[in-house]
């Protein structure tokens, strides 16, 4: 595949009207996420019609016979019941990665762990609120939550305890930087059917380029020993790798292929569009070098399933599953709808990347304020976003997620449609070769 | 483009939902108060009052006992959440339970004395007097219930609204000692959330039902869920069974119908009861139910089995006269006019002329009110079999009436797609000729035209006219088997295979009307009126016999204008015909019942005539 495929892609997902999208034979009409396969004449019809904007646009899709929708009321309160919680049980780390959200782990503030008492009334607010033959999910984060094993270990305990008196049932999740992982840790997390996801930004050269430890030593090698230790339990515990895509680690198909030897089973890519520190971020020429390091890599995904194995690129399979489920986003994730954080202080924020931050505060230990993550939802909301008004990829993308858009504004939109655009074509090829991967996970 | 295309992905469904449909909540629920469906409401009620736990006791069938009405069980503040709340008239109320009046209500028998709110109190008692003295009559246990009910649940949490007594009562029932009076609030039976607080334990609320899938399943009637089964049904093959799925050993297998709620056992299974109340013996009753309800056999196609079934449609089952398909065919009729002028002449008058014998029998019945008290003293069921009984010969009277119409639709069906014209197609509404003098006694005419009360004999002879493979039924055979083989007209040979198969049912009725009515055989005056065929000169049959001139009269007009495809003229046809046929069963039971009269009722047409 030629290194210059991102430009045409990216200017073949240039927004050309608000109404939809084509990308190959599949057309989409964006404000019901729905998708169509296309005869050639269609194809030419809906072209034309993209050419000449919204009105043109609307003119094709009618001809034909997808009369646009009426656009979807605003739900008067987008909150739903608070189901996932993270802990961020330890806001220090022993890794000093240089563009952390976290600020290495502190948020910005001094180092913190998070008190017993703290991490029970958020647990038990937790339970409380969801009824019998509900779930929630509990989620362990940092900084490096490792670094606060026995509160980890105490709050499953008092939440599994919890969670049987009143017949719900609750899973475990935690993200760490697996540095501080024993065998003792790991059959714990096995124990409890822990989803772990390791951050490691590729192999042993760029992660410890970007994943220094606070003394400026490399990491990889004792990742590399958590790692073996978590995959050895691959049957119990759901494994995979974080990759923070930064203009200093853009070869994916090196980190792939280091990820999948380490024994990553599924390998997430996220890039790094906003720093505390400004270091790490990607900016101009980088989007586009990254697009064509994801589409390779969603090539050889794409080969792979279709020749029956399995890759770990784990975007392309979750961009897939998400077009095929077909529900229009008024939001990128469940922050503050159904998801919140709670930090050491006992305050609750949207998400994990608002801890410490006024933008995102929910409220503390009692007092979750309902008003705020409603008022928060209903500002963030895509329909409320100026420049997602004319994108077709908007019930797609959501607006992207709202601590970056936040503080870093929408640098990577060209990026994020070239990425779905592709999707779109890799769906359309994939669910006419083998529409079964569609009816479970792939 | 002419069809828009369809969504590749799933766009078009909505997001599913987690979690229980609205319909399973508590509230949505039916919560009937008797053998119900979720739980019993009456069971909150008997922890209406924080930490005391009631139970509503009913009049036993022996009569007041003086221990009806709502008795404490327990009075316990420490096994109440309530009590976890921190509140004055709370702590007041656990001081009390904890105190003196917690102690007293420990031993003996207590009972709910009075409620009072809003400054209403009611006693739970009633007042008599009885020689000159006033006695307290306690209430029972359902009538405590509805005054416990009433009692308001006030939303302020922090106020006593509700005053009980407790009292102890003597040998006869009355209150005796010192009443104790508490103060607190009527218990809250569902929180913010829809939750039944924790107070109640498990299974608390659902104790007092019975079990729908066995108790309801046996005793209650058909519009109630639970007791959507089969009643009777065709026995399982045992042993050898024949290509067409009946019994080679058992003959009757195929025509004999069981209660499916028969006791299983060493016994064979003997055919079912007409009758609810003689049915009972034998089926399982209430307790075995519940020990045996899986051995209830599952019913395919209206027979028991215990196997697999055979995914393979079952062949009807083969009756004699039914050509073998293995024969060479050969018609049975040698043209369509043949089939027609059968049809005509034949098959016509003969369901007109079963219909009216059928009827005539129906009325030499007595109706169940007719038993008196003293006949039902030593004859409990006669009443229910005379109602069974009358109910079965309708039936097939009924049944054989819509045969005529049936037969009467062949032809106007054959005729208006163009065949005989030679006989355009003319409303066959009439009997059988009556036979030629000398004709002999078991010409199928003379036997079937004869208008009789139902003997015992009567009734062995409808079951050998109905019988498979005899008489009426080998009438049929000929027309289906013409009917298949040739192209006719859509559902003419549906009709007559369904004329033909509802013979198998007339003749099981009859069976069991004929097997009924056999335990009264020595005493015929128990079940039969002392009818007489009246002579048609008799002037007061004029009314009946001029309503059943207006009933054939509106029929042939109904079905004459169905011909000409004029349905509201049919239709008015109809009703007419239905009025008379409704004044004309008045008349025909009151000749039957106060004069002895039978109706002549072919007395109007001649021997020679082809219609009235």
């Amino acid at each position: 595949m030629p290194r210059d495929l991102s430009p045409s892609v990216i200017d073949a997902a240039r927004p050309r009207s608000a109404h939809g999208h084509l990308a190959g034979d599949l057309a989409l009409v964006a404000e019901t996420m729905a998708l169509y396969r296309l005869d050639q004449a269609q194809i030419d019809t809906l072209a034309r019609g993209l050419e000449a904007g919204d009105a043109g646009t609307a003119q094709a899709l009618e001809r034909l016979g997808l009369a646009l929708p009426a656009p979807r009321p605003a739900l008067p309160d987008p909150t739903r019941p608070i189901r996932a919680l993270t802990l961020t049980v330890s806001q220090t780390c022993n890794l000093a990665c240089v563009y952390c959200y976290a600020g290495g782990g502190s948020f910005g503030g001094p180092d913190k762990r998070m008190g017993w008492d703290v991490a029970r009334q958020a647990i038990d607010a937790l339970i409380a609120e969801t009824p019998p033959g509900g779930s929630v999910r509990i989620a362990f984060m940092g900084g490096e939550p490792m670094a606060s094993r026995a509160l980890i270990r105490r709050a499953v305990q008092h939440a599994l305890h919890r969670a049987a008196t009143r017949a719900v049932s609750v899973g475990f999740s935690m993200t760490t930087n697996g540095t501080l992982v024993t065998e003792a840790d790991a059959e714990f997390l096995a124990q409890h059917r822990f989803a772990v996801t390791v951050s490691l930004d590729g192999d042993r050269a760029a992660n410890d380029r970007l994943r220094p430890t606070k003394t400026k030593a490399g990491s990889f090698d004792r990742v590399g020993e958590g790692v073996t230790r978590l995959a050895a339990r691959s049957d119990r515990i759901a494994l995979s790798a974080r990759v923070t895509a930064t203009p200093d680690n853009l070869d994916l198909e090196a980190t792939m292929a280091a990820l999948g030897a380490l024994g990553f089973a599924s390998v997430g890519v996220s890039p790094m569009l906003t720093s505390p520190t400004g270091q790490g971020a990607l900016r101009g020429d980088d989007f586009t070098t990254l697009l064509d390091a994801m589409i390779r890599c969603g090539e050889a995904w794409l080969a792979a399933v279709l020749s029956g194995g399995s890759h770990p690129f784990a975007n392309l399979a979750t961009a897939l599953s998400e077009l095929h489920r077909g529900q229009p986003r008024s939001h990128a994730c469940g922050a503050a709808r159904d998801y919140l954080a709670v930090d050491a202080e006992g305050s609750y924020s949207a998400c994990h990347r608002f801890v410490n931050d006024p933008l995102g505060r929910m409220g503390t230990l009692g007092a979750i304020d309902h008003d705020a993550r409603r008022a928060f939802l209903i500002e963030r909301a895509v329909e409320r976003q100026g420049p997602c008004a004319s994108c077709w990829a908007r019930r797609l993308c959501g607006g992207g997620c709202h601590h970056e858009v936040l503080h870093a504004g929408r640098p990577a939109c060209d990026y994020v449609r070239g990425w779905l655009h592709f999707a779109m074509t890799a769906y359309s090829r994939l669910i006419a070769a083998h529409p079964a991967w569609f009816d479970g996970p792939g | 483009m002419s069809e828009p295309p369809r969504p590749l992905n799933r766009a078009a469904y909505p997001e599913p939902v987690l979690g229980n449909p609205v319909s399973t909540l508590m509230e949505s629920g039916v919560g009937n108060c008797y053998p119900g469906l979720e739980f019993d409401l009456r069971q909150l009620d008997t922890r209406f009052f924080p930490g005391l736990t009631f139970d509503f006791l009913g009049i036993e069938p022996s009569g007041p006992d003086g221990t009806q009405g709502a008795h404490l069980i327990n009075a316990d503040a420490s096994s109440d959440p309530t009590f976890q709340q921190d509140c004055p008239w709370i702590a007041a109320l656990r001081r009390q339970l904890n105190g003196p009046e917690g102690a007293a209500l420990g031993s003996g028998n207590w009972y709910l004395h009075w409620v009072e709110q809003q400054g209403k109190r009611i006693e739970l008692y009633d007042f008599d007097v009885f020689q000159n003295a006033t006695y307290l009559v306690p209430y029972e246990g359902e009538t405590c219930w509805w005054i416990i009910r009433s009692i308001e649940a006030d939303p302020d949490e922090s106020t006593a609204d509700l005053t009980i007594a407790l009292s102890q009562r003597d040998a006869n029932g009355q209150p005796t000692g010192t009443p104790v009076v508490l103060h607190g609030k009527r218990r809250r039976y569902l929180d913010e959330a829809g939750m039944i607080p924790e107070v109640y334990r498990p299974g608390e609320l659902t104790a007092s039902m019975c079990s729908p899938w066995t108790h309801d399943f046996r005793d209650c009637a058909c519009q109630y869920w639970a007791a959507n089964h089969p009643d009777i049904v065709l026995g399982p093959v045992h042993g050898y069974a024949l290509e067409d799925g009946t019994s080679r050993d058992d003959a009757t297998q195929a025509v004999t119908f069981l209660d499916w709620m028969r006791r299983r056992g060493t016994a064979p299974a003997v055919m079912a009861e007409a009758t609810l109340e003689r049915s009972r013996p034998d089926a399982y009753d209430p307790y075995e139910i519940n020990l045996r309800w899986q051995e209830l056999d599952f019913v395919l196609q209206g027979e028991e089995t215990d196997g697999t079934p055979d995914p393979k449609p079952k062949p009807k089952p083969k009756l004699k006269s039914e050509p073998d398909p293995n024969e060479q065919h050969r018609p049975t009729y040698p043209s369509v006019e043949a089939a027609m002028a059968d049809l005509r002449e034949e098959l016509a008058p003969l369901e007109f002329t079963l219909s009216m014998v059928y009827l005539y029998a129906l009325l030499s019945l007595r109706a169940p009110e007719e038993v008196t008290a003293e006949e039902h003293q030593t004859w409990h069921s006669l009443a229910e079999d005379l109602a069974a009984a009358r109910q079965s010969l309708l039936a097939v009277a009924v049944s054989e009436m819509t045969h005529l119409r049936w037969v009467n639709q062949m032809l106007w069906t054959l005729g208006r797609a163009g065949f005989d014209t030679k006989h355009p197609y003319k409303p066959v509404v009439r009997p059988l000729p009556q036979p030629a003098a000398g004709a002999l006694p078991d010409d199928l005419h003379a036997r079937v035209r004869m208008l009789r009360p139902a003997s015992p004999t009567t009734l062995e002879d409808f079951v050998d006219i109905e019988r498979p493979a005899e008489a009426v039924d080998t009438e049929y055979a000929g027309l289906v088997e013409y009917l298949r083989h040739k192209e006719f007209p859509a559902g003419l040979h549906e009709l007559a295979v369904r004329i033909d198969s509802d013979g198998l049912q007339h003749y099981q009725r009859f069976r069991s009307v004929a097997t009924s009515l056999s335990r009264y055989a020595r005493e015929p005056r128990l079940y039969l009126r002392p009818i007489v065929l009246a002579d048609a000169s008799d002037a007061s049959l004029m009314p009946a016999l001029d309503l059943l001139d207006r009933i054939v009269k509106a029929t042939e007009n109904g079905y004459e204008a169905e011909f000409r495809d004029d349905m509201p003229a049919a239709e008015a046809a109809i009703l007419e015909a239905r009025e008379a046929m409704r004044a004309f069963q008045i008349e025909a039971e009151r000749l039957a019942r106060d004069e002895g009269k039978g109706i002549p009722f072919f007395a109007r047409w001649k021997a020679s005539d082809r219609a009235p």
